[in-house]
């Protein structure tokens, strides 16, 4: 009877470590899965937010084009950053992008404003855009009346890309006395080298220019297209140049700006030539610097000009050029043609545009594809987590 | 009378057998069915993912007319740097093309990433995509060639 209890009892407290056992280790198998299906959902809302962010034209269609355009600005309805213009899938539209980018002086919609046009209210995301490639100057130099350049080519992971083909477009001034020479010489094709280097010349129209540019168009295997430039180093005080749709703006550098103090300084705008992604030029504006300066007679006390150019947003231009007389910003003395070379959308060249919250590493998904904008192969990546788990 | 001690002991005994019996049935059937269970690492899911990009990618090629300019023209560096700009940076692919009796065109590996990668890797995915024909301004011709693109992540 004795032994009977006690071989209860020994039953009684194997149940109970298998019951604990069972209360420990079923919610972590269970959990393996929960955590599964989680993560398929998870990768279902990503694929549907990154459908809508590429595939969507937003609203109103041409949201990212409007002037003005206001701080995470109320009249967007609907985020897309999709060109209501071209009916090809995956095409971004650059005005569109441009308003991701933060620090945009005419304003931008910041993460939240994003997040909430999507209705990610629970989520996080981040939005990068990689470059197809890479490429890197490695020096520009004007020998009389030729500049010569070398520039690698490479893949993302930094091996070479030889046979890239390669267009080099120069832009130079020269000042003699009244007379300001600004002039615009092309060369090439030049195929990179098995090393992935390219050494290549431009014909100058002057000897020894006072400023000068060089803007190289690469192409890998006729598929992919980088746009870059390079020139000589200065710190550019005069002004920012932007792009909405046709219209070209120039805004302060000053953050903020001082609205009560006007600007004094008097700089004439001489030329402006839009280099497109296809390699043509567009000359914008041949002037000189008789009479006013018409350079502060912006709207709004952000910017300092605007004009339109019809056309220029289908063009699509991926660098715009000022030739500014202005103060020399390199010895500060007298007044000189000054280049000013700008990507657009900013984020186009080299660099990897990223914008949005950190990505949690553990409970995260990414999706990739490849999209264009202004006619050229970049590569979208989308990251979603969620934010309360 | 120790005969009779025995006989009931034993009842308690098997009281604990039974127990034991059925906790290994309760713990085979879970780990039975935790073989099933789609975990976030499971190849189904990456290989979707992979099949989708590479797919994209070689739609996107035929769409611009260079897939075939590439393939019909032997142009296998070219396609190569293609896809190597087109695909993510951790995406390894191997690319072999035949004809339709099956005999491989491309006499040059269109490769790029680590081959013990596809040795190793268990989310290999594969996409099969067919080409007609390279029509010219001045011909058309029907010789079909079938892309089978093998990716993997790095």
């Amino acid at each position: 009877m004795v032994n009977a209890v006690y071989d209860h009892m020994i039953a009684i407290l194997i149940i109970g470590v298998i019951f604990v056992s069972a209360v420990v280790i079923l919610p972590t198998m269970s959990f393996t899965n929960i955590q599964a299906v989680n993560q398929q959902q998870l990768r279902n809302t990503a694929l549907n937010v990154f459908n809508a962010m590429l595939l969507d034209t937003g609203e109103p269609i041409d949201w990212g084009s409007q002037r003005p355009f206001y701080m995470n600005d109320p009249r967007v309805n609907r985020f897309g950053l999709a060109s209501a213009q071209d009916t090809t899938f995956y095409v971004l539209d650059p005005d569109k992008v441009q308003r991701l980018v933060v620090g945009n002086p005419l304003n931008y919609c910041d993460y939240n404003r994003v997040r909430d046009l999507l209705g990610l209210k629970d989520y996080g995301f981040r939005l990068r855009i990689i470059p197809p490639f890479n490429v890197t100057f490695k020096s520009i130099s004007v020998a009389s009346n030729v500049l010569n350049y070398e520039a690698d080519v490479h893949y993302l992971d930094g091996t070479p890309i030889p046979n890239a083909e390669i267009y080099a477009t120069a832009v130079y001034t020269k000042t003699k006395g009244n007379n300001l020479i600004f002039n615009v010489s092309q060369s090439g094709p030049f195929k990179s080298n098995s090393l992935g280097k390219c050494i290549g010349t431009v014909p100058l129209e002057v000897t020894d220019p006072d400023y000068y540019t060089v803007t190289l168009k690469v192409t890998v295997a006729d598929v992919a297209t980088l746009v870059v430039t390079s020139g000589q180093e200065f710190n550019n005080t005069i002004a920012r140049i932007n792009l909405v749709y046709d219209t070209i703006v120039l805004t302060s550098w000053k953050d903020p700006p001082d609205y009560n103090v006007p600007p004094n300084d008097a700089i004439w705008i001489l030329d402006v030539v839009a280099f497109g992604s296809k390699g043509k030029l567009w000359h914008l504006l041949d002037k000189d610097k008789k009479g006013s300066s018409d350079f502060n007679s912006g709207s709004g006390n952000f910017e300092r000009w605007n004009q339109t150019f019809s056309g220029l947003h289908g063009f699509q231009p991926v660098i715009l050029i000022f030739n500014f007389w202005a103060v020399d910003q390199v010895t500060g003395h007298g007044r000189s043609q000054v280049l000013i070379v700008t990507a657009y959308p900013n984020l186009l060249g080299t660099n990897i545009f990223e914008y949005g919250g950190d990505p949690k590493s553990s409970d995260s998904v990414k999706i990739q594809r490849s999209v264009i904008i202004s006619g050229m192969t970049y590569t979208a990546e989308l990251w979603l987590w969620k934010e309360s788990t | 009378m120790e005969r009779i001690n025995i006989t009931k002991n034993t009842i308690g005994q098997m009281r604990i057998v039974e127990v034991i019996l059925a906790s290994f049935v309760i713990v085979f059937a879970l780990s039975f069915t935790n073989i099933f269970a789609i975990t976030p690492t499971s190849p189904k899911y990456e290989v979707t993912e992979l099949q989708k990009l590479g797919y994209n990618t070689l739609h996107d090629l035929d769409e611009q007319g260079l897939l075939a300019r590439f393939v019909y023209n032997h142009e296998w560096e070219n396609l190569t740097s293609a896809l190597r700009v087109l695909l993510p940076l951790d995406v390894y692919f191997n690319v072999t093309i035949y004809d339709l009796q099956g005999t491989k065109v491309n006499n040059v590996p269109i490769f790029y990433g680590d081959r013990e990668a596809f040795a190793t890797s268990k989310n290999v995915a594969s996409i099969n995509y067919g080409l007609v024909g390279y029509p010219t301004r001045l011909s058309a011709t029907y010789t079909p060639r079938i892309l089978i693109i093998q990716l993997v992540r790095g």
